[in-house]
C-alpha cells in the first residue's frame, strides 16, 4: 500500500518535473493541428528565431534570479546597445577633443558592445552588493537611465542604415541578423551562449557558488564563498547576454531604434519562471530556462499565425505564467512530502 | 486527484485558446463601412455645435472677435513653446519650427519641454505668466490635465494656442490645431488600394489598441478598403507601434498567409519593421504603408520598398500657429478654434519633397 502510494508520487513528481516540455509539446501538437503549416522547417526557423532573442535574455536572467535577485535593466541595455552599435557604424566614434572620427570594424564593434553590456551589469552589481540597493530598485533605475541614453544618443531618432561603408571597412554587422546555413545568427548565439550558461551552471564551481548565494547567503559566506563577487559577476552576465541581443536585434531590422527591447526584461522573466527557476532563489536550471523560452514564443507565433488578438495573446500568457508557478509550488510540497516519508521509512 | 487539476487546468486554457483563435478574424468588415465616412464628414461640424453648449461665457471670445475682446497677452514680447521631450525628432521640429517663425516675426522664443509630466508643464505656464509672455504655443501634456494651466494663462490675459494634440474643454485655448489623421489615413489607403489593383488578400499592423490614433487611423484604412469587394484582409494584429514587433508579427503573418501582397501599418515604425520582414523573406511584391511622415519610411519610399505614408504636417501646424498667434496679437483672431490640418499622402511621386517633417510644394 504505501509503496504504491510512493510509485505513484514518484511518476507524478516525474511528470512535475517534466512539466514545461509536456506543455510545449502539447503547444506545438495543438498549433500543428489548427496550423497544418506550423511544422514547416521554415516555420520553425521563424519561431526559433524569435525565441533566441529573449532566450539569451532569459539564460542571463536565470543567473540572477537563482542568486535571488532581479534584473529589470535588459530590456533597455538591449535598446541602449542597438543605438550605439548603430552609432559606431554610422558616424563612428568622434573625439572632439583630438578633432578625429574614429571607426571601428564589426568585430571591434561587437566586442565594445559585450563589453558595454558587461559594465552596466557590474554596475547594477556594485549598487546592489556595494551600496546595499534592493536588486528591484537598482535596476529599475539602471533601466531608465540606460533607456534615457539609447534615445539621447540620437535625439530619439533612428540609426536607419546599418550595412557599414565599404570605404570605412565597418560592413558586415548585417551577419547578426541574417541567416548562416538557413539557421538565423541569432539561433546560434543562443545555443553556444546557453551551452556556456549549462556549462557553468553544472560544472563548475561558480555554479555551485551561485546556487549557494541564492539558497542561503549567509551560510554560504560562512563557507567561504565571496558572495558580493558572485552576485556582480551574475549581473554582469546578464548585461553581456542583452548586449548580444541589443546586437542581433539591431542587425535583424537593419535599423537601430531607441524604444527597442522596452518591456523585453518581463519576457525574459516569464520564460525563466516558466523554467522552473524559484523567484525566491536557490533552484533553476538553463535547460529548464531554453524550454521555457520556447514555450513563450510557440505561444506569441502560434497565436499570431493563428489570427488571435493582442489581447487575448495577453491573458492566455498571463495564465500560462501563473499556471506555470502553481505547478511549480505543487511540486515542491510533493518533494517536501516525500522527503518526510522517506525520513519516516527509514526510521 | 492533483493529475486531474493539471489536465483539466491544461485542457480549458487550450480550449479557450481554441476558441479565441478561430473566432475573431474578419468579423467586423461591414459595419465600417459607413461609420467612419460619416465621422469624417461630421467632425469639423459636430466641433462647432459643442462649443458654445458647453461652456457659453467663452463665446463672446469667439464670435465677437472684432469687439475687443481679445486677450491682451502678457505685455512683453516673448513666444513661449512648451512640448513634450525632444528628444523625440517630431517635437523637436515644433520647437526648431516655432523658433524660426516666432523670430522671423520678431517675437522673442524661450521654448520648454514638460516631459508628458502635468506638473511640470505647470509650472512652465506659471513662468510664463511671471515672464509677461505675449503667447503660449503648447503641445500639451493631456487632454484633461492641462486644463488648469491653460486656463491660468487664460485668466492672465496670455492666450494659448495649442498644437498637435487636443484638450478637452473648447474657449480656453484661442487655437488647437492638430492633424487630420482620419483624412489622413483614408488619403494614404487610396493610394495604396491602387497599387494594390483594387485586389488581394493583405494584413493590418494596428497600434496600441487602446489608443484613439490607432482606432481612428484603422477606421479610416478600412472605411476606403472595405468599398473594394475584391480585398480580403486575413490578417489583422497589434504590433504597438513598436519596430521589432512589427518585424515578428509580419514574419509570423507571412507564415501562416503567404498569399498576402499588401499590409497596412498603423505607424510607420511598425511599417519598417514590416518591410525589414519582407525584405529577409525575398517578398518585394508587397505593398506596404504606414502613417506619420518620417525620414525613415521617406528613405523606403525611395527606395521602392514601401507604397507610401500620410504625413502629419507638424511644421506646417507649428508655422500656423505661430502665424495665428501673432495675428491674434495684432488684433484678429482665428474663425475656429479647432482646426484640422489634412495630412499629405506620401508616394513616391512626392517623397523627394519631405525632409524632416516638412513638405515643400
Amino acid at each position: 500500500m504505501n509503496t504504491k502510494k510512493t510509485n505513484s508520487n514518484q511518476m507524478l513528481m516525474t511528470l512535475l518535473k517534466g512539466r514545461t516540455f509536456i506543455v510545449l509539446i502539447i503547444l506545438v501538437i495543438f498549433f500543428s493541428v489548427v496550423k497544418d503549416n506550423f511544422l514547416d522547417p521554415s516555420t520553425l526557423t521563424m519561431v526559433a528565431k524569435h525565441v533566441a532573442l529573449y532566450g539569451i535574455l532569459a539564460l542571463g536572467m536565470t543567473f540572477v534570479i537563482i542568486t535571488g535577485g532581479i534584473d529589470l535593466s535588459v530590456g533597455s541595455v538591449v535598446g541602449l546597445v542597438g543605438m550605439l552599435a548603430g552609432g559606431l557604424i554610422q558616424e563612428g566614434l568622434t573625439l572632439s577633443f583630438a578633432g578625429v572620427t574614429l571607426y571601428f570594424s564589426v568585430p571591434m564593434i561587437v566586442i565594445m558592445m559585450l563589453v558595454v553590456g558587461a559594465v552596466i551589469g557590474w554596475v547594477n552589481g556594485l549598487i546592489i552588493t556595494k551600496l546595499n540597493v534592493a536588486p528591484f530598485i537598482a535596476t529599475l533605475g539602471t533601466m531608465y537611465i540606460c533607456r534615457g541614453f539609447a534615445n539621447l544618443r540620437s535625439g530619439g531618432a533612428t540609426f536607419p542604415d546599418i550595412a557599414g561603408y565599404e570605404g570605412l571597412g565597418n560592413t558586415g554587422f548585417k551577419v547578426l541578423g541574417s541567416n548562416i546555413a538557413n539557421i538565423p545568427a541569432g539561433v546560434y548565439v543562443f545555443a553556444v551562449l546557453a551551452i556556456i550558461s549549462v556549462v557553468l551552471l553544472k560544472k563548475m564551481p561558480f555554479g555551485w557558488y551561485v546556487l549557494g548565494v541564492g539558497g542561503n547567503e549567509k551560510s554560504a559566506r560562512l563557507s567561504g564563498i565571496k558572495a558580493d563577487r558572485v552576485k556582480i559577476i551574475v549581473y554582469m552576465i546578464s548585461g553581456f547576454c542583452a548586449a548580444w541581443v541589443g546586437m542581433i536585434n539591431t542587425a535583424q531590422l537593419s535599423a537601430a531604434h531607441p524604444a527597442s527591447g522596452d518591456g523585453w526584461e518581463m519576457n525574459a522573466i516569464a520564460a525563466t519562471v516558466l523554467g522552473g527557476t524559484s523567484m525566491a532563489g536557490g533552484s533553476g536550471t538553463i535547460l529548464g530556462t531554453v524550454v521555457g523560452a520556447f514555450v513563450i514564443g510557440v505561444i506569441n507565433d502560434g497565436m499570431t499565425m493563428c489570427g488571435v488578438s493582442e489581447f487575448w495573446q495577453k491573458v492566455i500568457r498571463g495564465l500560462v505564467i501563473i499556471l506555470a508557478v502553481v505547478i511549480d509550488q505543487t511540486q515542491r510540497n510533493l518533494q517536501a512530502k516525500m522527503a518526510l516519508q522517506a525520513r519516516n521509512e527509514n526510521k | 486527484m492533483k493529475k486531474k487539476i493539471l489536465a483539466a487546468c491544461l485542457s480549458a486554457a487550450m480550449v479557450a485558446a481554441m476558441l479565441v483563435g478561430c473566432g475573431s478574424k474578419p468579423a467586423e468588415d461591414p459595419a465600417q463601412d459607413e461609420t467612419p465616412t460619416e465621422d469624417q464628414a461630421e467632425e469639423p461640424g459636430g466641433d462647432e455645435a459643442e462649443e458654445p453648449t458647453e461652456d457659453e461665457t467663452e463665446e463672446p471670445t469667439e464670435d465677437d472677435t472684432a469687439s475687443g475682446e481679445l486677450l491682451p497677452g502678457g505685455g512683453s514680447n516673448i513666444l513661449y513653446c512648451i512640448t513634450p521631450s525632444t528628444s523625440n525628432v517630431y517635437f523637436k521640429t515644433v520647437q526648431d519650427i516655432a523658433t524660426e517663425k516666432g523670430t522671423e516675426l520678431g517675437y522673442e522664443v524661450k521654448c520648454f519641454s514638460h516631459d508628458d509630466d502635468a506638473a511640470t508643464q505647470l509650472e512652465m505656464f506659471e513662468a510664463a505668466i511671471a515672464d509677461k509672455a505675449a503667447a503660449i504655443i503648447c503641445d500639451n501634456a493631456g487632454a484633461d490635465a492641462s486644463i488648469e494651466a491653460i486656463q491660468k494663462a487664460y485668466d492672465a490675459g496670455i492666450p494659448t494656442f495649442l498644437v498637435d494634440r487636443e484638450i478637452n474643454q473648447a474657449g480656453l485655448a484661442v487655437a488647437q490645431l492638430v492633424a487630420d489623421n482620419a483624412q489622413g489615413a483614408a488619403a494614404i489607403a487610396e493610394a495604396w488600394v491602387e497599387a494594390m489593383d483594387y485586389k488581394g488578400q493583405y494584413a493590418e499592423l494596428l497600434g496600441l489598441e487602446s489608443d484613439t490614433n490607432c482606432q481612428v487611423r484603422s477606421e479610416n484604412f478600412h472605411s476606403v478598403i472595405d468599398e473594394y469587394p475584391d480585398m480580403e484582409m486575413v490578417a489583422q494584429q497589434s504590433a504597438n507601434w513598436d519596430q521589432t514587433e512589427g518585424y515578428e508579427k509580419t514574419e509570423a503573418i507571412l507564415q501562416s498567409n503567404p498569399d498576402i501582397t499588401g499590409i497596412i501599418c498603423g505607424n510607420d515604425t511598425m511599417a519598417c519593421g514590416a518591410v525589414q520582414a519582407c525584405i529577409d523573406a525575398g517578398r518585394d511584391d508587397i505593398k506596404i504603408i504606414g502613417v506619420d511622415g518620417s525620414d525613415d519610411a521617406a528613405k523606403y519610399i525611395k527606395d521602392g520598398q514601401m507604397v507610401g505614408t500620410a504625413l502629419q504636417q507638424i511644421a506646417l501646424i507649428t508655422q500656423m500657429a505661430v502665424e495665428q498667434a501673432d495675428a491674434y496679437l495684432n488684433g484678429t483672431a482665428p474663425e475656429e478654434e479647432k482646426q484640422l490640418v489634412p495630412c499629405v499622402a506620401i508616394t513616391a511621386d512626392n517623397v523627394d519633397k519631405l525632409s524632416s517633417f516638412v513638405y515643400t510644394e
